[in-house]
């Protein structure tokens, strides 16, 4: 028994040892990153990091930060308490002054953190409206769901004619961002939110769901959820008879490949890819070499943040000041624009990018652009 | 680094006091519970509340979350120890999903999935407790103060009838001891001072939502007690750091996708109970089988 | 319609409740063992049914007797390896209740490092809802669940009433002292319980995997029904645990007509708890005092 004990202390011993032997990093300049990289949303993850490979790829061969400079991955699984473990640690013992994040959820978690250590955090997928507003270190380059909402539905109802809407929402801080913003603009334009229904964010069947839809005779289906489970609200609801067009916010952007989503309408930033400018078709040209496809507005979306982060601290490392998460803001706000992929852009006040939003149909080959409407 | 270990060390303490506290209704009492991480967040949530709209004085945060789990667990407990002794893991496990479904819905109080963010610091007489060394000292104080409550009670004779329940509840009865209430006062003491891992756990994070408070973590809280060995002061506490620190420590295992590691470590666990019923049912502190007659 | 549609779907979810709980009720009634590990069976007999349907491609006969010899591997395994060491020295309901939870955790992080822990779903044109008359929509699938429930129901029937092994188990339910002074042997029985119990899993796991897909968390979630339905139906009786988990399914799809999904789960919570509170004995109850 006693040989028993001092084994367990042992290990216990060995553990801590094993759990303070972190290598020490002197000439890298690390940043995180906070993705799920597991679980029902890890198609996001992998999407974010392969840019990011390509963007620290380029940072180091332009020699744009003296150091170099190393992502540090944390796995959140797109949900908000592992989101805070991972940035306690990476804020604690990693010493970043800068994280990427995705989602609202785990983005609105960490904030608190941000604000209160003074570190950055860049949001480059979540889409939820009370993002904005979350802190001077919580940065958005990409536009909020009011924002995608404001030119997607006036085209849905001015344009097309469609009046009647239900939404699906996943049950949190998303899917209720996504509701506050329908049920705010949808009565202006002279249309109807006729039901909601919110499903949790496991949910995987939807039989009932399809029922109590088929019962509110729809024009549109507005869904809000990500990940496989979209997927799934997708295809089950078809395959229940729901025959109501589809639309979503910016999420829609992964399904291009499924059948039952065609004709399906969303909104997402406007990046123009065929722009000529070099920094344009650097990235381009080797996202299309490295992957075989064109970029979506997801993967440029962290490959800029990175780009952002790159830029600001290359004016600091000349100005001689270190690399803070207090000096990266400051030198933010100084900073009138931002030549990044797709053309020049700027942050309003509360640190969110203001840019176009393009209205989009699902076709197979990538989405078919059908309006660009400018900020 | 030090911060790090200050930072393990506190998720330590908390996932000890769960443990130890479980371990008074498991080990003390013979009642087997999944509703553990119901009261860890009943704790976890009034703590937010009152320190974010009344006072975030700790004693006061203090006194109202135990209160308030302890009433709650005794309103519950009062029907649900009539039944027998098997059933009321059955019981439990759906008084821990029922809570877990109002944790989620109930977003006016617990913020649902999106939580409650801006915890403030709790305040102590001298000042406030915010750097990662005070956090460490407020958890091991409080892990202190428990294991010191359940060890003199346990030697009392409270401690005494309970185990005289667990060995043979129809002995305990003819001698005179009333089952019943022993049982619901095990209960509300040990959920009452599971609400106090609760207060740390939503002061360290200034976050708290419905993810750390469901099945999963009443089962692993179990596991420590199973695995650390139940019915002994210190058992709890040794399964609470071993299985603490063995994600960490996976973590740093080359050849282990990172990704996995959340299932690995299960895995792991789920094994070593499987292991520990069959060889070493006492646990890795108590003794080598465990005393305690089948049912 | 919305109603009718809600019942529909109860039916179908009510039946693959039934059949996985009737397996419980079976083998717990038998050896009053808290074979918890029995989601985990569900959880294998599925993934392999998926595995061999969808990923290998094979014929779905070979894939269902793939799915069955897993299923009843796995419940003969766990019996053997872990129920019956821990029987021999101590056996308290309670170490015995660990291992087999220990046994869950261990299948479903296993699932979830090979097959990923996202959502899979076994791909068939059978769960295409068709419309039958206006505002009703069923699949074929639901047809199909059905007659076989039919079939396997009435068979379990038959093998209870019919069999001296069938009779020999409802006995053992009642009173396996009794069953004991007959000279039968009980670990012989047992084995049997477990074989019969963990192959009724099946039929439920195809149907859930072809309906609505899989999670490798998705054991537990079943095992909590027939866990609730074999202790509301009353030990001992097996159609009690039957028609609990039935009730149990149609409530869990009736309860969407008002709230939201995110209350179907706590339905079958409340379910247990008023019974448990109001009505310790079960619906049913048999079983002899122990």
């Amino acid at each position: 028994m006693s040989n028993c004990f001092k084994g367990i202390v042992a290990s216990l011993v060995l553990g801590l040892a094993a759990v303070t032997a972190a290598p020490a990093q002197a000439e890298d300049i690390s940043i995180g990153g906070i993705f799920p990289l597991s679980g029902p949303n890890a198609i996001y993850g992998e999407i974010f990091q392969s840019s990011l490979r390509l963007a620290e790829t380029h940072i180091r061969a332009d020699h744009m930060l003296d150091g170099n400079l190393r992502i540090l991955y944390e796995d959140s699984q797109a949900l908000p308490q592992q989101a805070v473990l991972a940035m306690n640690k990476l804020v604690s013992v990693n010493n970043v002054p800068f994280v990427m994040s995705a989602f609202t959820g785990p983005s609105k978690a960490i904030a608190p953190i941000a604000n209160r250590t003074k570190t950055v955090v860049v949001n480059g997928g979540g889409v939820g409206p009370d993002l904005a507003k979350l802190g001077e270190y919580l940065w958005n380059v990409i536009p909020l769901a009011n924002t995608e909402m404001r030119s997607l539905l006036p085209y849905m109802v001015k344009e097309r004619g469609y009046t009647r809407f239900v939404l699906v929402y996943v049950d949190d801080p998303l899917g209720e961002g996504i509701r506050e913003v329908l049920e705010d603009q949808l009565p202006k334009l002279g249309a109807n939110l006729v039901n909601d229904y919110s499903i949790p964010a496991t949910a995987q069947q939807f039989g009932g769901l399809a029922a109590n839809i088929r019962n509110d005779r729809p024009d549109v289906v507005f869904l809000a959820s990500y990940g496989d489970q979209q997927v799934q609200i997708i295809k089950q609801l078809r395959q229940n008879g729901v025959l109501a067009l589809f639309a979503s916010y910016s999420a829609f952007s992964t399904v291009q490949a499924l059948p039952e989503a065609q004709g399906a309408l969303y909104a997402t930033q406007a990046i123009d890819f065929e722009a000529d400018d070099p920094f344009t078709r650097h990235f381009v040209n080797d996202f299309k070499a490295a992957y075989g496809k064109m970029p979506t507005v997801y993967a440029t979306n962290y490959y800029n943040a990175a780009m952002i982060f790159a830029m600001l601290g290359k004016e600091l490392q000349a100005q001689g000041k270190p690399i803070t998460g207090k000096n990266l803001l400051e030198q933010r706000r100084k900073t009138k624009s931002f030549a990044l992929v797709g053309g020049s852009v700027s942050f309003d006040e509360q640190g969110t990018l203001i840019a176009p939003i393009q209205i989009m149909e699902v076709d197979d080959s990538g989405g078919k652009v059908l309006k660009v409407e400018k900020p | 680094m030090f911060v790090y270990l200050l930072n393990v060390g506190v998720f330590i303490c908390v996932y000890a006091i769960l443990a130890s506290t479980l371990n008074v209704m498991i080990g003390y009492a013979g009642v087997f519970s999944l509703a553990h991480a119901a009261f860890f967040g009943i704790g976890a949530y009034v703590a937010a509340f009152v320190a974010i709209n009344v006072s975030s004085s700790l004693i006061a945060v203090l006194a109202s979350s135990v209160l308030t789990a302890g009433v709650l667990s005794l309103i519950i407990a009062l029907p649900a120890l009539r039944v027998r002794d098997e059933y009321f893991v059955v019981v439990s496990l759906a008084i821990q999903i029922l809570c877990v479904t109002i944790f989620s819905e109930w977003k006016g109080f617990t913020g649902g999935l999106g939580g409650i963010v801006n915890i403030p610091l709790p305040e102590i007489l001298w000042g406030s407790v915010s750097t990662p060394m005070q956090f460490f000292l407020l958890a091991l104080a409080c892990l202190a103060a428990i294991t010191l409550i359940i060890g003199l009670i346990v030697r009392g004779s409270f401690g005494r009838s309970l185990m005289a329940v667990r060995d043979n509840e129809s002995a305990a009865l003819a001698l005179g001891k009333n089952v019943a209430l022993l049982k619901t006062l095990a209960a509300a003491l040990s959920s009452g001072l599971a609400a106090v891992a609760g207060v740390v756990y939503a002061y360290y994070l200034s976050f708290i939502n419905v993810q750390s408070f469901t099945l999963d973590t009443s089962v692993l809280v179990m596991a420590m007690v199973i695995i650390g060995g139940s019915g002994t002061i210190f058992g709890p506490i040794v399964g609470a750091a071993l299985l603490t620190v063995l994600p960490n420590a996976l973590s740093y295992v080359s050849f282990l996708p990172q990704s996995e590691i959340g299932s690995i470590q299960q895995l792991l666990y789920g094994l070593a109970m499987i292991l520990m019923m069959i060889f070493r049912p006492g646990g890795i502190v108590g003794a080598g089988r465990s005393k305690r007659s089948g049912n | 319609m919305v109603l009718l549609q809600l019942l529909i779907n109860g039916i179908q979810t009510g039946t693959i409740y039934a059949l996985t709980a009737i397996g419980f009720a079976l083998i717990f009634g038998s050896t009053r063992i808290f074979h918890f590990a029995h989601g985990a069976v569900f959880v294998i007999a599925a993934y392999m049914f998926k595995f061999t349907f969808g990923d290998l491609g094979l014929h779905w006969t070979v894939a269902t007797i793939a799915a069955v010899s897993a299923a009843v591997a796995a419940g003969l395994l766990v019996n053997l390896l872990i129920y019956v060491p821990i029987q021999r020295h101590e056996g308290s309901y309670f170490t015995v209740f660990v291992a087999s939870f220990g046994v869950v955790i261990v299948v479903q992080n296993a699932v979830a490092i090979i097959f990923g822990r996202g959502f899979s779903a076994i791909e068939t044109h059978l769960s295409n809802a068709v419309e039958i008359v206006s505002g009703l929509f069923v699949a074929p699938l639901f047809g199909i669940a059905m007659v076989c429930s039919v079939i396997i129901l009435t068979s379990l029937h038959l093998i209870l009433t019919r069999t001296h092994v069938g009779i020999a188990l409802r006995a053992l339910s009642q009173n396996p002292e009794l069953v004991r002074t007959f000279g039968l042997s009980t670990r012989g029985l047992s084995t049997y319980a477990f074989a019969l119990g963990s192959a009724l899993v099946v039929p439920g796991a195809i149907f859930t995997g072809a309906a609505s897909g899989l999670t490798p968390t998705i054991g537990l979630h079943i095992m909590l029904i027939s866990l609730v339905a074999t202790i509301a139906g009353g030990v001992g009786s097996n159609w009690g645990a039957a028609w609990i988990a039935f009730s149990i399914g149609i409530s869990e799809n009736l309860v969407l007509w008002r709230m939201g999904p995110q209350w179907s789960e706590a339905v079958a919570f409340a379910f247990l708890l008023a019974f448990m509170i109001f009505r310790p004995a079960g619906l049913f109850g048999l079983a002899a005092a122990r």
